[in-house]
């Protein structure tokens, strides 16, 4: 067999074709996934090239993720999605498409083609654009549709942008399904000519926003069939700021609006509406692609708005006017809502006037400033000319140190001024924030002293009324007390007498409470009384339970002895040595306790004791006890009784 | 009529069998009166322990100690010492109501005869079981105890031989709890009681009523492991030598009866209730 020439040339060039690929394969060494994967809210199945670089895994090459599942749709509805597009160097890169639906099925099937099919409803968004380093680039549109029996029925959200790697570019065009808004940028993303918002029912633009180079000017809208144009940033500002086109501008707008007392329609709803919702369609898209590598996706459109600093002493001025105003707004509130207050101010004069002072103070001095500090929280502040903002927040002009009120009591109105000690100091009538940060100080001293008032005439009023709640509560359970201890059923004298002391105990110390003047130590005696009322009540249930509780050590101390001589059962009594000291030591000496008088705080120990002492009974019936009641006949003090029955007493012995 | 005709026959040809007996055995020696004589009653005064004590679930050991006195011509019922017994016995608990019990009694017998020369001490064996059924009626109990005795008796003179006899005694007695609705402790009971005491064996020609006794006594409970009870007996029989001769007696009875347990707790709990 000869071979030619050219056939072997071809076999070399196969060759070293097929070396080349063998290296190069190896240099890439590109690996593929296949399996599930979880991104934020998305779990499905996923496919995907990746290399991994020191020890990092690097998305390359074409990615996918999908889900759909049957069985859902069929039972009752299935959320769908397909992710599909390339990544380069963990960079979102090329031609990318989204799919999310949520869908239902009728349940109806159909075979056609060797294929079943099954007819759905719901709602398809559908986002495709390419990607240039994880930044849009080109157009990008992103379509809402609700499909209805496997069929678009209505476009319920279409925007179409451009973007040059990521800056909005020429023109775009977003609709929902009665909006549509149409504009154009610069190059560098700037809003600029006319933006139109069409409603789809009418017919030309309903409200038409002019920029010049992201800075608005005019605003046109129609009304009634009338073309309104209202002004907007007509001389040009000295500074000014290039800002997304979001709620914070849209803020902004509104308020310069406001400053400007002749015109008092709201502006920009509807673009903003259609702007904020065409950024949450953009955000869904960035957080499924930054979650895996590297993108910033939000399409931002830019304009420009005044810019006014602050300087960084009149920032430090604000920071304490946050913190002055924080804790008179606290004082004033709580008082404007106390109950108390709210009622005293009905009959007393003092408290009407002061509550009116302070309704003042909020409403004239901190519900203002309120705005202005809300305003610095928002960021949007410092696109606002701060004199005209302070003065369009006191239309009636600020207040000044002397703060009238009017108060009506008894059906009598009469008029009083209120002004704080070192008034003269203060000058807050300029429209700048040093001004402001006086009359905050000056709110803040006029709170203080209306607090020391107050809270001064609310406690000793809350006092006075916690005082009688005592002593009705020192009344009643006096009452109950002596109706326990008259009705209890007790079987023995000292059991009667111990009862007894206890009520004339109550009795002597509510005598004894009568006589005391003043309302502290009215109240400090009233509330500890009201203790040692509740433990005299608790010590005359124990007593009043002696007989009960002999009862059942009693039964509990039985055994059933079978008698020869008699052939019968027979009780017997057992532990003898235990029962008798319990009834002739340990229950004389708990009523010796009470009858010899007690200090209230020896009655919660007693009658702790006493209830240890009967569980002890209890038990000691079931345990061992020779060895205790052997040492048993040998004592009758009742603290070795107790020692022997493994109480531990905590009553203080009375000489 | 006819009945009590034929009673009265049967009764007569007893006497006579009896008669013909005695002549027969006893010719030279007793004979028969044509009347029953009766004794003096003899006035004695008797101190019985009984105890039961429990050994195990079914098991008690039955031990008593019974001092008998009786009169001397100076001092009625408790002029000297007449016996001494001691009784011991296994009893066997069937159930709460019934109760068996076997063992053996060693009594000392002393001469009592003041006239006699013979042997002050002899001492006296027997074999004894008994079977006691208890029944309650109301408020009271009533027992039924049959008692069955071997015994070997001795004269108080030199040499003299054992004589075997047998004792076949059923007593009825009853316990009427006078304070309470049962007997429990605290209790004070009176019981009247009613014992026949029949004896055989080749030495008892006639006399086969050794005693019957009829006493009543009033009793205590202190507690259920301790009963005191005291009371008088009347009791009368045939004298062994002629059964034509009765003798009677009139007894002080003190009884203290305990039953304790010496049985460790953990046995005893489980087992009180025997079988209810």
């Amino acid at each position: 067999m000869t071979y030619s020439i050219p056939h072997c040339l071809r076999i070399i060039l196969n060759l070293i074709f097929f070396g080349f690929f063998l290296i190069s394969a190896r240099a890439q060494d590109n690996l593929r996934y296949e399996g599930p994967l979880t991104i934020g809210n998305y779990t499905g199945d996923a496919t995907y090239g990746y290399v991994v670089s020191n020890g990092d895994t690097i998305l390359n090459g074409p990615f996918r993720l999908k889900r759909a599942n049957l069985d859902a749709l069929l039972q009752k509805q299935d959320y769908s999605f397909d992710f599909s597009g390339r990544y380069v160097n963990d960079y979102p890169t090329g031609f990318w498409d989204f799919k999310f639906g949520e869908f239902k099925s009728n349940n109806e099937s159909q075979v056609i083609d060797y294929q079943y099919r099954v007819a759905v409803s719901g709602i398809q968004e559908e986002a495709s654009g390419n990607l240039v380093k994880g930044k849009p680039d080109g157009t990008w549109t992103y379509t809402v549709n609700r499909i209805e029996d496997s069929e678009v029925s209505q476009t319920l959200f279409k925007s179409s942008i451009l973007f040059d790697k990521g800056v909005p570019q020429q023109s775009f065009r977003i609709e929902n399904d009665s909006l549509t808004l149409a504009g154009r940028f610069l190059r560098n993303g700037l809003a600029h000519d006319e933006w139109s918002l069409f409603e789809s029912t009418g017919l030309g633009a309903a409200e038409s926003w002019f920029f010049d180079d992201g800075l608005l000017h005019k605003i046109q809208y129609e009304l009634d069939g009338t073309l309104t144009t209202i002004p907007i940033y007509q001389d040009r500002p000295n500074r000014t700021q290039i800002v997304n086109l979001d709620t914070r501008y849209i803020k902004v707008l509104t308020i310069w609006q406001s400053l400007d007392q002749t015109s008092s329609t709201s502006i920009g709803g509807s673009m903003q509406y259609l702007l904020s919702e065409n950024a949450t369609y953009y955000k869904k898209i960035d957080d499924i692609l930054s979650e895996l590598g590297k993108s910033s996706f939000l399409p931002e459109f830019k304009v420009k708005v005044p810019y006014y600093p602050l300087t960084d002493n009149e920032e430090r001025t604000l920071d304490s006017i946050t913190q002055q105003f924080e804790k008179a707004k606290g004082a004033s509130d709580s008082f404007l809502s106390d109950t108390q207050l709210n009622i005293l101010k009905l009959s007393d004069e003092e408290a009407a006037y002061l509550y009116a002072v302070t309704d003042s103070i909020s409403k004239n001095f901190l519900n203002p400033i309120a705005r202005i500090l809300e305003y610095r929280e928002q960021e949007v502040l410092r696109h606002l000319p701060l004199g005209a903002l302070i003065e369009s927040l006191w239309p009636d002009g600020k207040p000044t140190t002397n703060i009238r009120v009017t108060i009506t009591l008894d059906s009598i109105t009469k008029e009083k001024n209120f002004e704080a000690s070192n008034a003269k100091g203060f000058q807050f009538s300029k429209n700048n924030v040093a001004s402001l940060g006086e009359l905050m100080d000056y709110a803040s001293i006029c709170m203080d002293s209306i607090q020391q008032v107050l809270n001064k005439r609310l406690t000793n009023e809350k006092r006075q009324q916690e005082l009688v709640a005592i002593e009705e509560r020192l009344i009643a359970q006096q009452q109950q007390l002596k109706m326990f201890v008259d009705t209890a059923n007790v079987s023995s004298n000292a059991e009667r007498k111990a009862l007894n002391q206890l009520k004339s105990l109550a009795d002597a110390e509510l005598t004894e409470y009568a006589s005391l003047e003043g309302l502290e130590p009215k109240l400090k005696d009233a509330r500890d009384l009201l203790d040692c009322f509740v433990v005299y009540g608790h010590l005359a249930r124990s007593v009043a339970i002696l007989p009960a509780n002999w009862k059942t050590i009693q039964e509990k101390y039985k055994d059933r002895i079978w008698n020869p001589f008699m052939a019968t059962l027979m009780d017997e009594e057992v532990k003898k040595r235990i029962t008798s000291a319990y009834r002739k030591v340990l229950v004389p000496y708990f009523l010796a306790k009470i009858s010899l008088g007690l200090e209230c705080d020896e009655v919660e120990p007693l009658n702790a004791l006493m209830q240890d002492t009967y569980q002890r009974m209890l038990e000691l019936r079931l345990e061992n006890t020779a060895k205790l009641e052997r040492k048993l006949r040998r004592t009758t003090d009742p603290e070795t009784v107790l020692e022997l029955f493994g109480l531990t007493s905590t009553l203080k012995t009375k000489e | 009529m006819k009945g009590r005709y034929k009673n009265t026959a049967i009764l007569v040809a007893f006497l006579l069998m009896y008669c013909t007996q005695g002549f027969t055995q006893e010719t030279n020696e007793e004979v028969l009166p044509p009347f029953s004589e009766f004794k003096d009653p003899k006035t004695r005064t008797w101190f019985n322990t009984y105890g039961n004590i429990r050994i195990s679930k079914r098991l008690f050991w039955v031990a008593q100690t019974h001092f008998r006195f009786e009169e001397t011509e100076e001092t009625p019922f408790i002029g000297q010492i007449g016996q001494v017994y001691n009784r011991h016995a296994i009893g066997y608990i069937y159930n709460k109501k019934i109760n068996a019990a076997l063992g053996g009694v060693m009594r000392i017998n002393f001469n009592t005869d003041e006239s006699s020369t013979d042997r002050n001490v002899v001492p006296e064996f027997r074999i004894w079981h008994q079977y006691q059924f208890a029944m309650p009626v109301y408020s009271a109990m009533i027992y039924h105890r049959i008692r069955i005795e071997h015994r070997w008796t001795q004269g108080f003179e030199e040499n003299s031989e054992y004589i075997f006899r047998n004792r076949w005694r059923y007593m009825f007695r009853a316990k009427i709890p006078l304070n309470n609705h049962k007997l429990e402790p605290k209790t004070l009971y009176v019981s009247p009681e009613a014992e026949l005491i029949m004896q055989s064996g080749r030495a008892v020609v006639g006399s086969v009523m050794e005693d019957l006794r009829l006493t009543t006594t009033l009793g205590y409970i202190l507690t259920p492991r301790l009963t005191v009870a005291g009371g008088l007996m009347y009791s009368q029989g045939q004298t062994l030598e002629n059964a034509g001769v009765f003798k009677q007696n009139l007894t002080l009875r003190f009884h203290l009866y305990f039953s304790p347990d010496f049985r460790r707790v953990r046995n005893k709990l489980p087992a009180i209730h025997l079988n209810d």
